[in-house]
């Protein structure tokens, strides 16, 4: 008893001391350790976030939530004017301006020469030719390796670094390309982050991942790691010599692990953490009633779930690479009944609330130079959806599911475990599509093996959900060539697709090819090759102590060094 | 004796190498993709081919054993796939720390509070004591963990704010100075352990009543009451030492748990112990720290179950080694 008093007493100074140092620090609490703090190699979201803050860029990215475009800014120039709330100052940018020759082979890049590594060292064009040899050596197996596609030589197989990449001097940049390349393209693709050469340059490329210089990275953005327990917290502290744009407002970020998502939502309410993503909308009442000072904001629509739908005899293709229709999906009539079998409103009101968007196609609505609003999604129409089965040769048997020359309709709905909401929506599903009297199962698999299956094209009809990238590109998900589109888990054949995708990219301006991407939604809607479900909103919890915050689709902390933190003496009780 | 420990140890080492060889090849037989990760849209279909060939994985599957079996014979475990090429021996020794410290002092709380218990039940035997303590034990045993983790955190971090609801330390303890600092760890060890020791001193508790209950009644207890000794030195004495010998099995096999660490009480308290590194190393299919986390465990349980033998020879001079 005694040592746990004295406990207590340790524990209130503690907390009187640690309220002096709140007032200079964020906490964000997260669900997993970040892994490489470095550009070439770190895969997780967490530590692209977090190498955001502590490496600087050859340009800035904007998505400009007015138009859904991606814009690209260096300090004299921009890809197209900035227009909407969500608009940056230039000022971090690496590049005073580039330009594109006229054959769109290359982009020239002017680097601005006051810029440095957090250790002083200058940062020149040599810095980003270094670092793009890294991202194309197979050793390293960058993630991002497919930036370098259009290099000089990557259509032979092997970049070849000497004739891509020029620097004539320390402020020139010169990349060049094997075809003429548009100019959005030019610059997302030139864009990666570049590594200090004089840091890495002694780092053999199969030692690179277990190079301890991973632990200790030397950037030169608004932050620096000053701090990292492993699957504990990662400390960042501001930069004082940052001038890119400048150190970070807010003193200490810290990223605190906690696994358990009620544990973290507690902390949010204790106010031990700052920031919360991904808080599920059932939880939103109740935290904001245990403490008025967290409030719920949300980004724009980048995630969706849906059902799949085997387009194509999966068992059949797996035996003999030849397609032929799935004896229970392949027809598309079908797969338009099952779509408007499914009480999908229903289950948007009954989890999601005003945070579920009805979906139509795999095109975000807030994508919004390519969403065709015209197209009304199928209605939850039951009658008609057994008219449609009946037309394909469905009608009911004895024990009330319909049947086809002697095959009843029952499947197995397969989901990943651990979804509540992918759950609740199986669970839905289920007993709106027994009303048309079609038998689903439901099959919880883990979700290493659920995605193998997947990818095996194993599975008959499943539940799942994709992230979308704000460039759209959708030959990995809908290709025809189905050894290539290793994402086309149904197996859809569309040619169209194929040729509208092709076409849409070699538009030099991005919103011209917007005529193919309204047909290609077309196609995906009439076609129905999935049941596409819902949007989702991502929903993060902060705190209100938090100012300036400005939240974009292209992520959470979209602006963090321009964060300031109230001073708690103006919120205490 | 010694002989006999020799003995028992050189057996163990078959035994832990055909654990570790059987899991080598189940977990590579077991569906799922160490790099699986890395298949996403918008990455390149070359990079989870690359990182398979740098984790050797392209490799037959006999060829990957022998080259494992080298490394291993020279104590190199190898590197972690997922979390970030850290070798896992260093993953091994960081978490090992924490996880101990949790579990010592619960172990210590168990039995201390388990022994008392079980001693006060048996000898009020069919007392309201008895009861009570036997009902409350049964209760708080039956009760899931990790609920009742969450309910003391609800009790006793949100509705009273008296200790903080996870974490090893508060954010920027180090500025308290050693002393400070070591306050603060105790003072976030104070749910977790409550949680864990209350759940097993409860089962501990059962152990002791029964036996004590069973030596109770034994004619060598009815001479010493008759010799005219103190019920105090009767129940001290001569009861109960003879009543702790199943308890000993109890401590050998709580060894393993010492060094592989309480999943749900990690989780929840978001400390960085043992048993998280192996769920997380099984759902990434981390090879190299599955194995090892395997043979930790494995020796342990060797070890603990050496220990208990060893310690009934100890205690109980009629069992012979």
């Amino acid at each position: 008893m005694a040592l746990l008093s004295a406990c207590s007493k340790s524990g209130s100074k503690s907390a009187a001391l640690s309220a002096a140092a709140r007032d200079t620090t964020l906490v964000i609490g997260m669900l997993g350790d970040a892994d490489y703090l470095n550009p070439v190699i770190g895969a997780s979201l967490t530590s692209s976030e977090i190498s955001g803050l502590i490496y600087p860029g050859l340009l800035q990215g904007e998505f400009d939530t007015k138009t859904g475009l991606l814009n690209y800014l260096a300090l004299e120039k921009r890809l197209r004017p900035s227009s909407g709330p969500d608009a940056r100052s230039p000022k971090a940018a690496l590049a005073r301006t580039w330009s594109m020759s006229p054959d769109r082979r290359s982009i020239t890049y002017i680097l601005r020469d006051d810029a440095k590594w957090a250790d002083g060292k200058p940062i020149t064009s040599r810095d980003f030719k270094f670092t793009y040899k890294l991202y194309g050596n197979p050793l390293i197996a960058s993630p991002r390796q497919q930036f370098l596609a259009e290099l000089v030589g990557a259509d032979k197989g092997q970049v070849d670094f000497d004739r891509a990449i020029e620097t004539p001097d320390d402020t020139t940049l010169v990349f060049r390309f094997y075809k003429p390349v548009p100019e959005h393209l030019a610059l997302f693709h030139t864009s990666l982050t570049p590594l200090p050469e004089h840091i890495w340059k002694n780092v053999k490329p199969e030692q690179f991942r277990e190079s301890s210089l991973n632990q200790k990275p030397v950037g030169a953005g608004p932050y620096r790691l000053a701090e990292w327990n492993k699957q504990q917290s990662l400390v960042l502290s501001s930069s004082a010599t940052c001038n890119l744009p400048k150190p970070g407002n807010i003193r200490r970020i810290v990223w605190r692990i906690v696994p358990d998502y009620t544990v973290r939502l507690a902390q949010l309410q204790t106010g031990d953490v700052d920031v919360v993503e991904s808080v599920k909308p059932e939880d939103f009442a109740a935290v904001q009633k245990a403490n008025q000072d967290v409030e719920i904001k949300t980004v724009g629509l980048r995630v969706y779930d849906y059902v799949g739908w085997m387009n194509m005899d999966g068992e059949h293709y797996n035996k003999t690479g030849m397609v032929r229709p799935h004896p229970l999906f392949g027809d598309k009539r079908v797969r338009r009944a099952l779509t408007m079998a499914i009480d999908r409103q229903s289950i948007i009101d009954g989890y999601l609330g005003k945070y579920g968007v009805l979906a139509k196609t795999d095109i975000s609505p807030s994508l919004k130079w390519a969403y065709d609003d015209s197209i009304k999604p199928w209605p939850f129409d039951q009658a008609q959806a057994s008219k449609l089965l009946a037309e394909a040769g469905w009608v009911p048997g004895p024990d009330g599911i319909l049947q086809k020359d002697g095959r009843r309709f029952s499947f197995s709905l397969y989901t990943n475990a651990g979804n509540a909401r992918r759950n609740y929506a199986c669970v839905i599903i289920q007993q709106n599509l027994k009303e048309i009297g079609i038998e689903c199962k439901i099959e919880i698999q883990e979700s290493n093996v659920f995605f193998q299956n997947l990818q095996e094209r194993k599975l008959g009809a499943w539940m799942a959900g994709w992230a979308i990238g704000l460039e759209i590109d959708p030959l990995d998900v809908w290709g025809s060539d189905l050894k290539k589109s290793r994402f086309n888990f149904p197996g859809f054949i569309n040619p169209r697709i194929d040729q509208l995708s092709g076409l849409a990219k070699e538009k030099m301006r991005t919103e011209d090819a917007r005529p193919y991407w309204v047909e290609y939604q077309k196609i995906l809607h009439e076609e129905q090759p999935i049941t596409f479900l819902y949007w989702m909103h991502e929903t993060q919890g902060f705190n209100r102590r938090i100012e300036g915050e400005k939240l974009n689709i292209s992520g959470s902390f979209y602006n963090i060094d321009d964060w300031t933190l109230k001073p708690s003496a103006s919120i205490a009780p | 004796m010694f002989r006999y420990i020799l003995k028992r140890l050189l057996i163990a080492v078959p035994l832990v190498f055909g654990v570790l060889t059987l899991t080598f090849f189940i977990i590579r037989l077991a569906p799922g993709d160490p790099a699986a990760f890395f298949i996403q849209p918008g990455i390149s279909p070359n990079v989870a081919e690359q990182i398979r060939q740098q984790y050797g994985l392209n490799d037959p599957l006999p060829v990957q054993y022998v080259k494992w079996l080298a490394n291993v014979l020279q104590g190199d475990f190898g590197r972690s796939f997922s979390r970030a090429q850290q070798p896992v021996v260093e993953v091994i020794l960081e978490a090992l720390p924490v996880t101990m410290t949790i579990a010592v002092l619960t172990l210590v709380a168990n039995f201390v509070f388990g022994i008392v218990i079980g001693v006060i039940s048996a000898v009020r035997q069919n007392s309201f004591l008895d009861r009570f303590l036997t009902v409350t034990a049964l209760f708080f045993y039956s009760m899931p963990e990790f609920w009742f983790a969450l309910m003391m955190i609800i009790l006793f971090a949100l509705k009273l704010p008296l200790f903080p609801v996870s974490g090893l330390n508060e954010v920027g303890a180090e500025s308290y100075g050693a002393f400070g600092f070591v306050m603060d760890r105790i003072w976030h060890l104070v749910l977790p352990v409550t949680v864990l020791s209350i759940n097993g001193a409860a089962g501990i508790a059962r152990y002791v009543r029964g036996s004590m209950l069973e030596v109770i009644r034994q004619d060598y207890i009815r001479t010493a009451r008759a010799k005219g000794l103190s019920e105090r030195v009767v129940i001290l004495k001569h009861a109960l030492r003879n009543a702790l010998l199943p308890v000993i099995t109890l401590m050998g096999s709580s060894l393993p748990f010492i060094f592989s660490g309480a999943l749900f009480i990690e989780v929840i308290f978001a400390f960085p112990g043992m048993g998280r590194v192996t769920v997380e190393a099984i759902f990434a299919r981390d090879y190299p720290l599955i194995i090892a986390n395997t043979f930790v465990s494995g020796v342990m349980i060797v070890l603990g179950n050496l220990l208990a033998d060893v310690l009934y020879a100890v205690v109980d001079p009629r069992i012979k080694l």
